[in-house]
């Protein structure tokens, strides 16, 4: 049986079905045994009659003994519906009177007290034989005489058959409801399993919460407190590692202060022409170093699971998004680069942490005036969209080609050729920060179709 | 000018003490919490550079006890964490400004310069940019040394972008920074007075540049031209 059959409702039915099979065939062969035995008995008793009917014809005339009946009369009693009756009528002494000439003997040991039944075998069939000895009364006589009659035993048979068939079939069509009312009940019963399903495969990654178990049923109710075990020590380990990350990172941040301190000192002392670019080629490591111990801060930060100390709260998205541009305009003024911000909205509120926020647009800002040309243009936008606020950051850059535009969110990759040093995390905290937030983050060309606009669509504050 | 290094990275502090010294600053540090308490309960300095990391004594506990003296040193705060919560705690301990690690040296140069400015409230009200000075008291502004005529407003405009030289001042700024002088500057107002200023600063080299959106920057000398 192929794994994938293995579901509960077949084991359920499975197991309420075989043995119902096994009492259904014991239950069968114990009606075969009764309606055998009440067949034998109906069709001995009427035998029986057959035979007491012939013993009383049986007269005397004369000292002849002879059965008194027409011809006619014999052979209704002689036609069954199970096929013709065979008799004997036989002296005391054992001579033939009348009946079927060949009529198979008798055992030897029968008595003949009263009645006798007996198996035996006529005209090559098997018969069933009653045997009577019968007072014989009339005109002075008095006597006896030894009736036999024989009966094909197929008629037995059938309607032993039929019988059984009549118990049996009622039976299996109980058997085959009970199953139907297994199937829909273990659809019925497992509900509570279904809905539980519903809950969990609707359920956004970073949502680690306990799931309710007051509505369960009982038993599922363990299995439901175990799932949640697990997903507490999930997110406690998950904390866990986060925490170490931030912390991993807090330590690179200090000695990484050191060597760019030291670096941006080496470079002040005009050393040698050769000196410098390799000192250059330093600063760019440590420039990047800095960067990516800065971006796996954030991230341990914006990742479900992490215990973000600041809360979601009401905010102003315009003015939150034009303070952290003022923030980067000597930066992007040092790569001549023109930052600016436009916005046709006074304010735009947003429920969102502004602290992870800002680290989002900080990231956005990172690429946009690493990787736009010096000359280039940088512009952050708030506008309002059809539910919601779309914050953008456009810029005239060389732009990402549309089939990396997807991948660029995932951490470490990184575009080819760009030429900029980046260690390709910032869009993956983008995205984890716009999660978090409800919001989506999205890449398309600029407006020009040259460029790059990073957009991030808010839902209304509630 | 002395300046109190506290920070226990020894590479870092090599760097902060050789190029404040570069700058003709009188620099003493150390690694420790603890000492660092005891020197600062004892000595005088113009600016305390204070790591939060600390062994024995952290930072945080340093600056409680400077300002608990009564100590009113300016101190500038480096720290690994950039959590809001432990920004908030070194300004709420009375900390002056704040860094994080890694910072870039102009950035901290700018800063401790802002900060020694600062502590000596009440002394010179000259500031200078380039060839330009303002003297904010005097109410004048010299190029070169040759005096620049400006109007009042012009003036103001001019005091409030060399305050925040090489950050970015928005027209709402300028015009709280104006207001009072008579009725509500409006932004066209303001547009007014920084072009009419600007064709006045041209000949200097100094330059006041438009960030859209934003508002104006004077741009540092070292990157102006």
């Amino acid at each position: 049986m192929a794994a994938s059959t293995r579901t509960l409702r077949r084991q359920l039915l499975a197991w309420l079905a075989a043995p119902l099979f096994v009492l259904w065939s014991i239950s069968a062969l114990v009606d075969y045994d009764i309606a055998t035995r009440s067949v034998v008995e109906a069709y001995d008793r009427s035998l029986l009659e057959t035979a007491f009917d012939i013993g009383r014809q049986i007269k005397v005339l004369d000292g002849r003994v002879y059965l008194d009946l027409p011809e006619v009369a014999v052979q209704m009693l002689q036609i069954r519906e199970s096929g013709r009756v065979y008799y004997l009528v036989s002296s005391e002494d054992g001579k033939f009177i009348t009946g079927d000439p060949d009529f198979p003997p008798q055992p030897e040991a029968l008595s003949f007290e009263g009645a006798n039944y007996y198996d035996g075998v006529y005209q090559g069939r098997p018969v069933r034989v009653v045997g009577v000895k019968m007072p014989v009364e009339s005109g002075g006589y008095k006597g006896h005489v030894t009736v036999q009659v024989a009966e094909n035993l197929a008629g037995r048979a059938n309607s032993a058959r039929q019988v059984l068939l009549r118990m049996t079939l009622p039976q299996a069509v109980l058997i085959m409801l009970a199953a139907l009312a297994v199937w829909y009940a273990v659809g019925r019963g497992l509900a509570p399993l279904s809905s539980l399903q519903r809950e969990l495969s609707t359920r956004s990654h970073r949502d680690l919460s306990p799931l309710p178990e007051e509505q369960a049923p009982e038993e599922v109710r363990p299995l439901i407190r175990a799932m949640n075990d697990l997903l507490g020590r999930l997110s406690q380990a998950l904390a866990a590692q986060q925490r170490f990350i931030a912390d991993a990172a807090h330590q690179l941040r200090t000695p990484v202060a050191g060597i760019k301190t030291q670096m941006e000192l080496v470079l002040r002392q005009s050393p040698a022409a050769e000196a410098q670019a390799t000192l250059k080629q330093l600063q760019n490591a440590t420039e990047q170093t800095t960067r990516l111990v800065n971006q796996l801060l954030s991230l341990a930060r914006a990742e479900p699971g992490a215990g973000r100390g600041q809360g979601v709260e009401p905010l102003d998205l315009v003015r939150l998004a034009r303070d952290t541009t003022t923030e980067w305009v000597p930066r992007a003024l040092s790569r001549n680069i023109d930052l600016g911000f436009d916005s046709p909205l006074a304010a735009a509120r947003v429920e969102g942490d502004p602290f992870m926020l800002r680290e989002m647009l900080n990231n956005l800002l990172d690429n946009a005036v690493r990787y736009t040309q010096p000359g280039g243009q940088v512009t952050v936008r708030v506008a309002p969209r059809a539910r919601g606020v779309v914050l953008t950051v456009e810029d005239n850059g060389p732009g990402i080609p549309e089939a990396e535009r997807e991948q660029v969110f995932e951490r470490f990759y990184r575009v080819l050729g760009t030429g900029a040093d980046g260690c390709g995390l910032g869009l993956a905290i983008v995205r984890e920060i716009a999660l978090s937030h409800g919001a989506n983050a999205s890449l398309a060309s600029g407006a020009s179709g040259s460029g790059t606009v990073a957009r991030v669509e808010f839902p209304l504050a509630a | 000018m002395r300046i109190f290094i506290v920070e226990d990275d020894p590479v870092l502090a090599d760097g902060l003490a050789r190029s404040l010294r570069a700058a003709d600053y009188a620099v003493d540090g150390t690694a420790d919490g603890g000492e660092a308490d005891h020197v600062l309960a004892s000595q005088n300095f113009d600016l305390v550079i204070l790591d939060v990391g600390l062994p024995k004594l952290d930072g945080f506990e340093v600056l409680r006890r400077l300002r608990r003296r009564g100590s009113r040193v300016p101190v500038l705060v480096l720290t690994a964490h950039d959590a809001l919560g432990d920004r908030v705690r070194g300004l709420d301990l009375g900390a002056d400004d704040y860094l994080t690690k890694p910072f870039d040296l102009p950035e901290l140069e700018a800063r401790v310069r802002a900060l020694i400015r600062r502590g000596q409230s009440g002394g010179s009200s000259l500031i200078t940019h380039g060839a330009l000075t303002l003297d904010i008291a005097g109410r004048r502004a010299t190029l070169a040394g040759e005096p620049l005529e400006l109007s009042a407003r012009e003036l103001g405009v001019l005091e409030v972008l060399m305050l925040r030289s090489g950050r970015v001042v928005n027209k709402e700024q300028l015009a709280e920074e104006l207001y009072g002088w008579d009725e509500e500057v409006g932004p066209n107002a303001i547009e007014v007075y920084v072009h009419r200023l600007r064709r006045k600063l041209e000949p200097s080299g100094v330059s006041i540049r438009t960030i859209r959106g934003l508002g104006y920057l004077l741009e540092r000398p070292s990157n102006g031209g």
